[in-house]
């Protein structure tokens, strides 16, 4: 679909766009130009560009459509009249009706998704309403599987990010192991591969760091106020390699290829057995030791070679645990 | 303005004169009527009008061509408003504020986009005002065309055929009645019918290699089918009857209980240490994911767990 609408010249964007805009223009008299423009998606002035060209657009002898009339006004608020054709938008076509379905049933599917009452509404209505020919059977043909249960401190967090409020967190960095007490400033909460992150501003490291929501174990509220970095949120790499990443190559059998679509990995190469050699950048080989501690012979480490001890002495603390002596 | 005129002028001017008109125009009465169509000359006009016919109708406007009288010996273009109009919904502002935020969220998806901003027509005034926050998810790891196409599969209740690789790696080639989708943790799956295994399975739409193809009416599911329920957990996903006892490390524990679903804590030693309860389906897959906690994780119950762990760890040792 992407694609295909990349080929269709621009005009039919603007069309489309126009027919969306107008019934809302129409609908709403006095509407701000610039939050019409944030809410469709278009720069201010390709909107005050678009709005000029319908002065010019009216049915000449037909009806009661004379020439539409558009005026925008010294404080920026869009007047228009004589569009009453336009007053009511085109229906959804199959394709958008079913997209905006899609998406939201995956937010649905999010444990901890805010507002979720309204959005499972408003996409019965919207599958009620454009019935047959548009979402025929989505009940019962699109679901959603398993919510699991929400991050403990999913709303402190949000909130946080909300108000603009540093925020004093224990968090537990999974790569070493270790709980730690930072000092944040949430900007972004957003879920990506089933996960709720945050993306925030740590103060004591004085750098941007994404935090897993559910690693989270208290999160508690300084009173102290920030001022947004604009930190991206949702769709963010979730992993952002640094110049100190150690690029750990690995061998997986077909059935450690879960690795590569559960990490972030580079340089897939498939191998003849079903099997993959990839690259996984890791800042720290502490966590990767006991990924392949997981995994055993199902992958083997190309390099680097100290990655081999690291697992071995891992294995050796492991087994110490049960009185084996090695 | 000739034939120079803006192409949007020229649409939006068409749209407007197929919707009013009392009865099917001819092109020659278009013509007639808007000023780009009538100044170029016959054939060029009749191009143009044949492009703009094609981009209208692609943007999903049914412009029509039908009989003008019931004799059929003339046809004319209309837009049909019971076709063209979305119907009236009714939507609370917050609902719309969630389709909105929707349709924004997992990445770059211009059909919903555009479909949630035909909603707003009817929205109360603060419903734009309410629209600050950004998308509220990333992507699912789905090309956004191919779960559209599936989607309609299902929809159809169509058999499809694509390549699929499974998560052994093995690719292979599949002839499927297409009967339902099911997002869960992050990934859309499609349930169907598998013809070649006469089986129901459930395949993970990122690991379709290229596009299906739609090869005619599929088949209905049986009035009991539940699409879930064929998406397999995994065998990583802890939950089972058989219950573990392990102990974990005072900084891991917390950690630990929630990443395992029904663990519960029965007990701490004097170090700190925390007695853990799990459920556990699959012992050696329970087993490999407690290895992930390295000497933090410590197996007390049942022996087959314990002597499955050691085992692991003997082997890696060599």
């Amino acid at each position: 679909m992407a694609d295909r609408r990349r080929s269709v010249p621009k005009t039919s964007d603007r069309l489309g766009r126009m027919l969306a805009i107008v019934p809302y223009l129409v609908q709403h008299p006095g509407s701000a130009l610039t939050d019409v423009a944030n809410a469709f998606g278009v720069a201010p002035g390709q909107l005050r560009r678009d709005l000029d060209l319908l002065f010019m657009s009216g049915l000449p002898p037909y009806g009661p459509g004379d020439l539409i009339d558009v005026d925008v006004d010294e404080d920026g608020h869009i007047w228009i009249s004589m569009a009453d054709h336009f007053s009511r938008p085109l229906q959804l076509t199959r394709i958008e009706a079913l997209a905006v379905y899609l998406r939201g049933t995956e937010l649905l599917a999010l444990a901890g998704m805010p507002d979720a009452p309204s959005l499972a509404k408003a996409l019965e209505k919207l599958r009620r309403s454009l019935g047959a020919q548009t979402l025929r059977e989505a009940e019962g043909r699109i679901e959603i599987a398993r919510r699991g249960h929400a991050p403990e401190h999913l709303d402190v967090l949000r909130d946080a990010a909300m108000t603009h409020e540093r925020l004093k967190i224990e968090y537990f960095a999974a790569s070493t192991g270790e709980w730690s007490d930072r000092e944040v400033d949430p900007e972004e909460v957003f879920s990506g591969m089933g996960h709720w992150y945050v993306a925030a501003w740590d103060v004591d490291a004085d750098a941007e760091r994404l935090f897993r929501a559910d690693r989270v174990r208290s999160a508690t509220p300084t009173g102290e106020s920030f001022a947004p970095r604009g930190l991206r949120g949702a769709g963010r790499d979730l992993y952002s390699p640094t110049g100190e990443d150690v690029a750990v190559r690995l061998r997986l059998r077909p059935s450690a290829r879960w690795i590569a679509e559960y990490y972030a990995t580079t340089e897939v190469e498939e191998r003849d057995d079903g099997g993959i050699e990839a690259t996984l950048p890791a800042r720290q080989l502490g966590w990767v030791a006991r990924l392949l501690l997981r995994v055993g012979d199902d992958a083997e480490i190309v390099e680097p070679a100290e990655l081999r001890l690291e697992v071995q002495q891992l294995a050796r603390e492991t087994l110490a645990g049960y009185g084996h002596k090695t | 303005m000739g034939d120079r005129a803006e192409p949007l002028e020229r649409l939006l001017n068409l749209v407007g004169l197929l919707l009013e008109t009392p009865t099917p125009l001819t092109f020659e009465q278009i013509r007639q009527v808007l000023e780009p169509y009538g100044q170029a000359n016959p054939d060029s006009a009749k191009r143009m009008f044949e492009r703009d016919k094609d981009v209208l109708r692609e943007y999903g406007v049914p412009l029509e061509l039908v009989d003008v009288d019931v004799w059929g010996t003339e046809q004319g273009y209309v837009i049909p408003k019971e076709k063209y109009y979305l119907p009236e919904i009714e939507f609370e502002p917050g609902e719309l504020v969630a389709l909105l935020v929707a349709a924004q969220s997992g990445g770059q998806d211009p059909a919903a986009e555009s479909g949630a901003r035909k909603l707003l027509y009817g929205a109360d005034g603060g419903v734009l005002a309410g629209l600050g926050g950004g998308p509220l998810a990333s992507g699912s790891d789905a090309r956004s065309n191919l779960v559209h196409a599936v989607a309609e599969a299902t929809q159809g209740l169509r058999r499809i055929r694509f390549t699929y690789r499974t998560s052994q790696g093995k690719t292979d080639d599949r002839d499927v009645d297409a009967w339902s989708m099911v997002f869960r943790a992050g990934h859309w799956y499609l349930v169907g019918h598998d013809r070649a295994r006469d089986d129901v399975r459930a395949f993970r739409l990122s690991r379709m290699v290229g596009e299906i193809a739609d090869t005619g009416a599929g088949s209905r599911p049986p009035d009991d089918f539940r699409a879930a329920d064929h998406v397999n957990a995994g065998p990583w996903v802890a939950g089972g009857d058989d219950r573990a006892v392990v102990v974990f490390s005072a900084s891991r524990a917390w950690f630990a209980a929630s990443q395992f679903p029904g663990a519960i804590e029965v007990g701490a030693d004097e170090d700190g240490r925390v007695v853990m309860e799990i459920p556990m389906a699959d012992e050696e897959a329970f087993a490999a994911m407690l290895l992930e906690y390295g000497p933090d994780a410590v197996v007390r119950s049942p022996a087959s767990l314990r002597d499955a762990v050691v085992t692991r760890l003997e082997a890696l040792l060599g």
